[in-house]
């Protein structure tokens, strides 16, 4: 048996689907797109489960809605489990007239019934039962409430199968009717509403006769037929509603006196720069100081050991170097900045379950607005801090496709967990005390880019564009415990993927670069060394922001490419192979890396901040953009952007530093 | 339509007008954009829908919208196409 999963955005679906299916899933994307498609097996049977994208509607004009409604037009589905927020049934119920009219079994789960219980919402689930003629249950997903329930009406086959489709008005249901007789497809009466609604999608469906009847209903109407549905549809509801649903008038709910406070003219955008600033300053500063030298000094233990035993194992020199100064130096530094990425992931995943998410997105869309851009665009931007990989993804929800393109073309200026090692490194040893100010202030230095460039961009590029902007905004919720952990670990674990898989494989590379000569030779002096020569042609690209040629800063910003973590590698590793100078942090102690004051770590920080993704955005980029060109004008920009600004701060850096 | 307005001439505004906490039943949808007309109607500003102006972002644009018991947030420029009567 297969199933499909439907129901509004933030209506609970997402939980609900992974209380069913538990570990069973199989994650996949949708053909040709990239929104995700997950699919599992409801425990304890062998019925398929297939979660469609959060939608309101089976219109013809999103994406995500033509998908669901492919999907369920044309795949065999066996029933349709539509999940409701009890909260917002009126709106929801709009959504379960579409699915009704697909003669698809339906079962409703009335979802956050607990919630609705607090705030005073009553329903009366056997008359509208009675009403809509299909089954349903009341359910927390969250709580985990009767969804036992829920599965044993699914396995019993014990649902209301006869479909109450009847919705409008005596004069459409006629034309209904008569368009159905025309129409040569299981979904008739789908069809003959999407015809009378004029929906392009079903243009081969017309004939003389078809057409006749659809003039005809529009002549006696005279209004735009899509809204005269849509008028229809909201009426049959609000009857349902009268009868069916029972609310306390105005009750002053928790998310309105924490809106009077998160959206108040005056506090909310303080609010929004001490709340970003503590997401940054908490994961790069406070937790980062800690625990980065924690890691850093069991890693130094471990590779004192491994030394010890591999000289007892009577390993050559060649490959006890590669184990110590190969990989111990180059993933192991990755590793140690774990600790804080969880914080980092932790922090982020509470803003988006929280609602305040949604908030940002509402008042910051007037600043976004002047630049070509819209509130949406800030949730991308906000993933992004995570991995710019989901959140160029999560750009698609951006109706407007000038705005979406500005939108993945700016994502990766927002310095995402890769990048954190970076700036903690440097932020960490030179601005010591104010580490976490320097961290921080690095975010609100991407935002005033982001905004420059895409009023830039709107100005050079897309001219003249204004866009919509429509957001549901939901309530605040206290986040799922188990939500968050299942979230943060699943974000970990890519990180230390990455580390074992990428980072490993080109700390591998950059070991061999710098051990041997351009003849082979092993073990030459680094500045000898292939890595120096190929640093060697490039560094004068970095003498404007270094003020100095360094092939060891040249070749880690490349490897920036591979990941951005790797240039932290990369440096741990070159730094492993020249003299200490100084006391301190073994990479700013060696000879190699000694040259960096205030002003040019900032800049290097800067470029590495701005320039080209790694190769996994790059590649999300090419996908979203559509066409490689695309691809190639957005890597240009940004690398372009960040060395005209590195340039800059090290510039007037150097400026300030003269001056003090 | 046209009736409909020069009977109720003083209280047909358009939805960007309304104040904060102002009532308003919405009567006539004049937006263009195909796409954003049936995305307003698929959020359910339907004709006699009820709606409530709750909470103006902070730099006064957009506008959070109460109806049919949950919030929408509109720019006000996509609001000037929408008619309300006022209702209190």
């Amino acid at each position: 048996m297969r199933i499909a999963l439907v129901g509004n955005q933030n209506s609970g679906k997402t939980t609900l689907f992974n209380l069913l299916t538990g570990t069973n899933q199989k994650v996949g994307n949708w053909p040709g797109v990239t929104i995700e498609r997950k699919v599992g097996i409801i425990r304890s049977t062998d019925y398929e489960l297939i979660d469609l994208p959060g939608i309101y509607s089976l219109s013809p004009y999103s994406l995500e809605e033509n998908i669901s409604r492919q999907f369920l037009l044309n795949e065999k589905v066996d029933l349709i489990l539509n999940v409701i927020d009890s909260t917002s049934i009126e709106r929801s119920l709009y959504l379960t007239t579409q699915l009704l009219e697909l003669k698809i079994p339906v079962i409703i789960a009335l979802n956050m019934s607990d919630i609705a219980d607090k705030r005073g919402i009553k329903v009366h689930l056997e008359t509208l039962e009675k009403r809509l003629d299909t089954t349903i249950v009341s359910i927390s997903a969250l709580k985990k409430t009767n969804v036992f329930n829920l599965i044993q009406y699914i396995k019993m086959g014990d649902y209301r199968k006869n479909i109450h489709d009847k919705f409008f008005d005596h004069i459409l249901e006629d034309r209904i009717s008569k368009l159905e007789t025309l129409i040569d497809h299981p979904q008739k009466r789908f069809i003959a509403i999407k015809l009378i609604e004029k929906d392009p999608l079903f243009d081969l469906y017309q004939s003389d006769e078809v057409t006749s009847i659809i003039e005809e209903t529009s002549l006696k109407y005279q209004r735009d037929m899509e809204q005269v549905i849509a008028d229809e549809r909201y009426r049959t509801i609000e009857n349902i509603r009268d009868e069916a649903i029972e609310v306390k008038k105005d009750l002053l709910t928790w998310t309105d006196r924490l809106d009077n406070i998160f959206l108040n003219r005056y506090l909310a955008i303080p609010i929004f720069i001490l709340v970003m600033f503590l997401v940054y300053y908490l994961a790069a500063g406070a937790v980062g100081g800690a625990t980065v030298d924690f890691v850093g000094s069991y890693m130094e233990k471990l590779s004192h050991w491994l030394d010890i035993t591999l000289t007892n194992l009577n390993a050559s020199d060649w490959s006890k170097s590669l184990v110590i100064d190969g990989l111990i130096a180059g993933v192991g530094a990755i590793l140690s900045f774990l600790p804080q990425l969880i914080m980092l992931f932790l922090l982020i995943s509470i803003l988006e379950t929280t609602g305040y998410m949604s908030r940002i997105a509402f008042f910051l869309d007037r600043i976004f607005q002047k630049v070509g851009l819209s509130g949406k665009s800030l949730i991308p931007f906000i993933i992004g801090s995570g991995c710019s990989v989901p959140a160029i993804m999560s750009a698609r929800t951006i109706n407007d496709e000038t705005e979406k393109k500005m939108t993945i073309m700016l994502t990766p200026f927002i310095p995402c967990s890769a990048k954190l090692p970076i700036i903690t490194l440097f932020a960490g040893y030179f601005f010591r005390d104010y580490a976490g100010l320097a961290s921080a202030s690095l975010y609100f230095f991407a935002i005033f880019v982001i905004l420059l460039s895409a009023f830039l961009m709107k100005k050079i590029l897309f001219k003249g564009k204004t866009s919509s902007f429509i957001l549901e905004l939901p309530d605040y919720k206290v986040p799922s415990i188990r939500y968050i952990i299942y979230d943060v670990t699943q974000k970990a674990l890519a990180f230390i993927e990455r580390a074992g898989s990428v980072i490993l494989l080109a700390s591998l590379i950059i070991w061999f670069l710098i051990s041997f000569s351009w003849n082979f030779n092993y073990g030459v002096d680094p500045n000898e060394s292939i890595l120096a020569g190929i640093g060697n042609i490039f560094s004068w690209v970095f003498y404007p922001m270094l003020g100095t040629f360094s092939w060891g800063a040249t070749v880690s910003a490349f490897q920036g490419l591979v990941a951005k973590e790797q240039v932290v590698a990369s440096m741990a590793i070159i730094a492993g192979y020249s003299e200490e100078t100084s006391e301190g942090l073994l990479i700013f102690g060696s000879a190699q890396f000694s040259f960096f004051t205030a002003a040019s770590a900032y800049a290097f920080m800067v470029f590495n901040l701005f320039s080209a993704p790694c190769f996994g955005a790059i590649g999300a980029m090419r996908q979203e953009l559509g066409t490689t060109k695309r691809m190639w004008k957005a890597v240009l920009f940004q690398t372009g952007i960040a060395w005209v600004l590195g340039v800059l701060v090290f510039q007037i850096g150097r400026l300030i530093e003269v001056i003090l | 339509m046209n009736r409909l307005k020069d009977t109720h001439k003083e209280t047909i505004v358009s939805l960007s007008k309304l104040k904060k906490g102002q009532k308003g039943k919405v009567v006539f949808l004049h937006t263009e954009d195909k796409s954003l007309r049936r995305r307003l109607l698929d959020m359910g500003i339907t004709e006699g829908v009820l709606v409530k102006v709750k909470k103006i972002a902070p730099l006064g644009d957009p506008i959070d919208i109460e109806l049919r018991g949950y919030e929408l947030c509109i720019r006000k420029k996509d609001l000037d196409d929408i008619d309300v009567e006022v209702m209190s």
